[in-house]
């Protein structure tokens, strides 16, 4: 049995994946943090997105508000909250951004409500090509493409500036790092927005891919955080790939029988947790915190 | 007696331990150098923390490298830290009794063992109180009554002198040389108080850069030239 | 520092305990957790009495969460997975063999406990934030899975299922001594009474001292003797079977369990409810179980969306993180003092 039409239809939750798991790489290389609320803040900006769309606005005055709004949202916890924690252990902050998803999550289906069948409706949806016999809709292609700019761009960035250097500093040693100047707090938030705009773009697309539902988007981040983990949370590429191959699992679980089909959210989880055991985490027990 | 032959630790490009070859025979033995010789390192190979790369090491001509932490301790060997750790909500004796609980033969054997080693140490007094109300003197002496604890054979004590005071340091000086006889161990310190090393250490290593730099009668090491020279060329 | 990472360093409250005997201890948690149940049996009706009673199971999971916790800085969030496992576990063997209800209980613990460990402990050897990480998938996984399977209602094969019309369903009776919705309730009450006992007994002795080492230093823990993936382990299987507990006296409470009622979200909110009542004293978890369960409960008397609870619990927990204490902590903390002065005002 040929793997390509599953692997085309797995093209467009791939990608979006991907971006997600970048995303998450590059907060958690910068801050140490792991954000829960990632999928969160995608939702936000997909609900704003269709909730201005309802209100006959122009679709992408839609999309900017939304992605606009997940991005200060981000910036604003990395800004005003995250410090507070800043010196407690990585579970701590990363706990605390549990709890964000969770408020936020409750907003969306508080406002928006929950099991209501929607989809946010790009207008590239109408447009498709066949690939391997399957139907692709530019959509779904253009968010393959958006990943790997958005990804590739990120990942130059970090290399090739001034700033990136500082951010991957950061990454490596905290506190050598502001002791030898770097602006701790200007990058952390820097890398915080960085997260809200990849969450912003993602919350949309996965709302066009999959549904546009307060439980779907917040919990994006589950199969985000398993790509991330097979990527050892450190390698932008390996965070693409990870993300890549979730979502084509996904899309192959769902092409099998019903019975695994309603199984396949399990997938990336026992994905990442055989992945773990079997490769281990790349750091050990003696890794510093 | 702890015998050490070719022992080399390597972390990235750097060689903490490079070829060592040694022996701890005396009761009280002594480790000294300066910083970065090594000396924790060697501590923490002995312990089982850091695998090295080559190298044997014997505890009473039982073979170490390759053991858990915790099947040495069975064999006889105790630690403490350079960081004191005695844990805050437990109490001095229940700090004690937390060894005791996996070295002691049994029951009757672990009270009488705690008994006798906060007896030893002076703590049978504060026995009750909790470790967060202790001082850090108070604290070094569970630390090192936890070592005391089921037939220890080869005590490792990282810097148990360093924060004390003058009168505190004296009472510790008299409790190490008492400990050979009266739990029939050998003790290892590391200090970096040469009195405390000279008066109660019979035989010294000096590691630097990883390496034996000298080994012998304690007084006669603190004194050789090539000893001081790596000392003060340090500082 | 080479070598292994040392545990969080947990915040945790100073009791004057050479004061507060085993005894004491024990009558004030039968007193406390007595007089509470007493007075909820007495002035609730079915609404209020089946949601306490839920509320309590809620304490037994959050008290295993707390241990976890509290003890060694261990975060899981599969809390609320490992009830549906220990509810479905109870139902299977029920169905299967019509047991004395005790047993059935204890089944059902140890079937969590088994499966907690088998998930858990491969993590347990990683970083804090890869437990806290695959518990949170095992949670989902289950989500999914149940969902699916749903729970066994007496139907044929290793699920239980019967047809869609459903007639056929059996549901687990409640035991003989404690079949009206008032005496389920004291019964579910002394169960709980006695879990807490068994916590603080394990607290007290020999794995608790050795769980206080671990998380001071897993160093000096191991040149103490201590095995520590093995006392690690020992915690997670006491957190699994005290949810499965939970879950065996919720199958109980309604006699068949629903297979969409276990969403990740609900242990996130029993972590939560862990951190709000204070993980480190038993009436921590005790209030912070009763909380998770009560304010959803409440909201829903009042005719408030329920998703608003989880605006509460998410905003919530971002200030308990702030507090060490929780509220459990705080009021024991308190009560400790006021026995002191009681104690010295005696001794004067």
């Amino acid at each position: 049995m040929s793997l390509l039409p599953f692997i085309a239809s797995g093209i467009g939750l791939g990608a979006v994946y991907a971006l997600s798991s970048v995303g998450l790489v590059i907060l958690y290389r910068a801050s140490g943090t792991l954000n829960f609320a990632f999928g969160a803040f995608g939702g936000v900006s997909a609900f704003l997105a269709w909730q201005l769309g309802q209100e006959d606005i122009p679709a992408p005055i839609g999309w900017i508000v939304g992605i606009a709004v997940s991005t200060a949202l981000a910036y604003g916890y990395g800004r005003l909250f995250a410090p507070k924690l800043a010196h407690r252990d990585r579970v701590v902050r990363a706990i605390a951004t549990l709890g964000l998803a969770l408020f936020l999550f409750g907003g969306m289906a508080l406002y928006w409500g929950i099991g209501v069948a929607r989809r946010l409706v790009l207008p590239t949806d109408l447009s498709f090509v066949v690939l391997f016999g399957v139907r692709l809709s530019y959509t779904r292609l253009i968010a393959l493409g958006l990943s790997l700019a958005m990804a590739g761009g990120v990942g130059l960035f970090l290399s090739r500036t001034r700033i990136g250097l500082a951010m991957r500093a950061l990454a490596s040693d905290r506190h050598i790092s502001a002791a030898i100047g770097v602006r701790v707090t200007q990058i952390d938030s820097l890398a915080w927005l960085v997260n809200g705009l990849f969450a912003g773009i993602a919350g949309i697309l996965l709302a066009n891919i999959s549904r546009l539902d307060a439980g779907t988007l917040t919990f994006l981040v589950i199969p985000a955080i398993a790509a991330a983990i097979m990527a050892r949370l450190s390698s932008l590429p390996g965070a693409f790939i990870g993300g890549m191959v979730a979502g084509m699992i996904e899309a192959l679980l769902i092409a099998s029988s019903p019975e695994i089909a309603n199984l396949r959210s399990a997938g990336p989880y026992i994905a990442a947790l055989l992945f773990l055991m079997i490769v281990g985490t790349g750091q050990g027990v003696g890794a510093r915190e | 007696m702890i015998q050490i032959d070719a022992l080399t630790v390597q972390f990235g490009g750097i060689k903490p331990l490079d070829a060592l070859e040694a022996q701890f025979s005396a009761t009280i033995c002594g480790l000294i150098g300066p910083n970065g010789a090594g000396k924790t390192t060697l501590l923490n190979v002995l312990s089982g923390f850091v695998k090295p790369i080559e190298g044997t090491i014997l505890l009473n001509n039982a073979a170490l490298l390759g053991l858990s932490p915790q099947r040495r301790v069975s064999l006889g060997l105790r630690r403490t830290f350079q960081q004191e750790l005695v844990v805050d909500e437990l109490t001095a004796m229940e700090n004690v009794q937390a060894i005791a609980d996996h070295v002691s033969a049994d029951h009757a054997n672990a009270r009488r063992e705690v008994a006798t080693a906060l007896d030893f140490v002076g703590l049978s007094t504060r026995r009750s109180v909790l470790g967060r109300q202790l001082n850090l003197f108070d604290r070094r002496r569970v630390e090192i009554a936890k070592t005391l604890i089921g037939r220890p054979k080869v005590i490792l004590m990282d810097e148990p002198g360093a924060g004390l005071n003058e009168v505190e340091t004296e009472e510790l000086r008299r409790l190490l040389v008492q400990i050979p006889s009266a739990f029939d161990t050998q003790l290892v310190l590391i200090d970096h108080d040469a009195d405390l090393i000279a008066s109660v250490c019979v035989e010294t290593l000096v590691l630097d850069f990883g390496k034996r730099l000298a080994m012998g009668p304690t007084r006669a090491v603190l004194d050789d030239p090539v000893v001081r020279r790596a000392y003060l060329g340090r500082e | 520092m080479t070598g292994m990472s040392k545990a969080a360093p947990l915040p945790v409250l100073a009791p004057p305990r050479a004061e507060i005997t085993p005894w004491l201890r024990a009558i004030t948690i039968v007193a406390v957790v007595g007089v509470v149940s007493v007075v909820i049996a007495l002035t609730c009706g079915g609404y209020w009495l089946s949601n306490f009673t839920q509320a309590y199971c809620m304490a037994l999971a959050v008290l295993g969460c707390a241990l976890l916790y509290g003890q060694l800085g261990l975060v899981s969030l599969c809390q609320w997975a490992l009830v549906g496992v220990g509810g479905w576990v109870s139902l299977r063997f029920y169905h299967y063999v019509h047991p004395p209800f005790v047993l059935t209980i204890l089944v059902g613990g140890i079937g969590a406990s088994v499966i907690g460990m088998i998930w858990g402990l491969p993590a347990l050897r990683m970083r804090g934030l890869y437990l806290a990480l695959v518990t949170l998938m095992l949670a989902g996984a289950f989500q999914s899975l149940v969902t699916v399977i749903s729970f066994p209602v007496g139907g044929p094969g290793f699920l239980g299922q019967v047809g869609a019309s459903g007639n056929d369903r059996i549901t687990m009776a409640r035991p003989v001594f404690a079949s009206s919705d008032t005496s389920y309730f004291l019964f579910v009450a002394v169960v709980t009474v006695l879990c807490i006992f068994l916590v603080e007994i394990h607290r007290r002795s020999k794995p608790g001292r050795a769980w206080a080492l671990i998380r001071k230093n897993e160093q000096m823990a191991a040149a103490s003797g201590v095995r520590i993936v093995f006392y690690k382990a020992w915690a997670f299987a006491l957190s699994g079977f005290l949810a499965g507990v939970a879950g065996a006296l919720l199958a109980g409470l309604f006699g068949q369990l629903d297979g969409s009622a276990f969403p990740t979200t609900t242990s996130i909110v029993i972590f939560i409810g862990t951190l709000l009542g204070g993980y480190d004293v038993w009436l921590g978890a005790f209030l912070g179980g009763v909380l998770t369960r009560f304010i959803p409960a409440l909201l829903i008397d009042l005719n408030v969306n329920t998703n608003a609870g989880f605006m509460i619990f998410g905003a919530a927990l971002l200030f308990a993180l702030r507090d060490p204490l929780g509220l459990g902590g705080q009021l024991t903390l308190l009560a400790e003092r006021l026995y002191c002065k009681f104690q010295a005002q005696r001794a004067s």
